[in-house]
């Protein structure tokens, strides 16, 4: 993760719930109220890169406690970790956060959730896999999308993947992509070396 | 209700747009100037919550304070993230497009044009690039021709495919002028078609006045 990641950037966008430990006169917008104090125990919906560093900046002290503690996201929640166990293929991602596997990442290192990290490492094993085996059917057979430009919106393949193809992260997106373009180039050579 | 790094995140968005085309869209230049000053705001505040200390402040005997100048400076620093990214995203599109050989800063008036062709009330033909990306690729340009003239005998930025013949057919897309070519001069003028050593013209199908044909 590069600093100048545009990715990177943008999971530190997402949303955390967060809850104030102190009272803070002067973050009142924090909570749509600019105009009042900002009371301890006010929960606030806030990104990523704010909600770190606020909760491990005072934590080091002794008689200190943090800014803020925070929740796992709804992306994160109960709802979700129980589909995944059933069957992490039937969930859509993408409807829970653009950026679920950064997001989650995130989580893990400021969360010690066992369990939790566990059911992600074999949620993206299994829809890795899966991804590979579109891109491969993609990737193999005479497919329009020519170049990098328009790979980005490029992922309409039809048939029964393209539920599951739309509903990839911005990570598996990328898995993808370049599982295609390595079988395409693949192919593409092969057919190059037949001619000479 | 807007929050400080809002902005910032709009201008990351266009960057990540940006990734994925192959032009150069217009520059941002009231998002980059509404981010800057939301930097300069928010340094201001950071200076009026201190100037009561006098230089002695102490984070852990005033704590909301404290956290507040957190939030502050991590606003600022997520600001100059943004921007620096958005940034380096497209002076990276930039090298590339200069590597290529397309004379970036036609193309971009000529994109800008085109753009605005169908509402031509917005001044013509501006550039989609700052005025400072403008000389970055001017100057990105001398330095790439600089460390080219140290290999005379190869173009590193030639095509990387051996021609499989010698000579190709041309048509001109718009006009060149006169070019001098081991067999003589020929004139370039728009609409001809030449039968021509590609060596001599690969720089010009590169920058897209000629266009190869079969």
């Amino acid at each position: 993760m590069s600093y100048y990641d545009i990715d990177s950037i943008l999971t530190d966008a997402e949303k955390i719930p967060c809850t104030f430990q102190l009272d803070i006169p002067d973050l009142g917008y924090l909570d749509n109220t600019p105009t009042q104090p900002l009371k301890a125990g006010t929960k606030v919906n806030l990104p990523l890169w704010l909600a770190e560093m606020l909760a491990i900046a005072n934590a080091s002290d002794t008689e200190g406690k943090p800014f803020v503690t925070f929740d796992l996201p709804p992306a994160l929640g109960n709802d979700v970790v129980q589909a995944l166990k059933a069957d992490p293929r039937a969930v859509p991602l993408r409807d829970q956060s653009a950026h679920f596997y950064g997001l989650a990442t995130q989580m893990m290192e400021l969360s010690e959730e066992q369990e939790l990290a566990a059911i992600l490492r074999k949620t993206f094993v299994i829809r890795a896999s899966e991804v590979a085996l579109y891109a491969r059917k993609v990737g193999g057979v005479g497919h329009k999308g020519k170049g990098g430009a328009d790979e980005g919106s490029n992922l309409g393949v039809g048939g029964a993947g393209e539920d599951f193809l739309r509903a990839l992260d911005e990570w598996e997106r990328s898995l993808f992509r370049k599982a295609h373009d390595g079988t395409k180039s693949g192919k593409e050579w092969m057919e190059g070396i037949k001619k000479h | 209700m807007p929050m400080y790094g809002d902005l910032g995140n709009k201008l990351v968005q266009h960057a990540k747009r940006t990734q994925n085309l192959a032009h150069l869209p217009p520059y941002q230049t009231e998002l980059v100037r509404a981010v800057t000053r939301e930097v300069r705001d928010l340094d201001k505040d950071v200076a009026s919550l201190l100037e009561p200390f006098q230089g002695s402040f102490d984070p852990s005997a005033d704590q909301p304070t404290a956290c507040t100048l957190l939030v502050n400076h991590l606003s600022i620093r997520r600001n100059k993230r943004c921007l620096l990214a958005y940034h380096r995203t497209r002076t990276d599109k930039l090298e590339e497009l200069v590597w290529n050989g397309s004379d970036v800063l036609d193309l971009a008036g000529q994109q800008a044009g085109g753009a605005n062709g169908a509402s031509a009330a917005d001044g013509g033909a501006s550039s989609s690039l700052s005025p400072q990306e403008e000389d970055y690729v001017r100057q990105y340009g001398d330095l790439l021709a600089a460390y080219k003239g140290q290999w005379t005998d190869i173009d590193l930025t030639g095509s990387l495919e051996p021609p499989r013949d010698l000579f190709i057919d041309v048509r001109v897309l718009k006009d060149a002028g006169e070019i001098q070519t081991e067999y003589g001069a020929i004139n370039l003028t728009k609409n001809s078609q030449f039968y021509v050593r590609q060596g001599d013209v690969e720089r010009l199908i590169a920058q897209g006045y000629l266009q190869k044909l079969g």
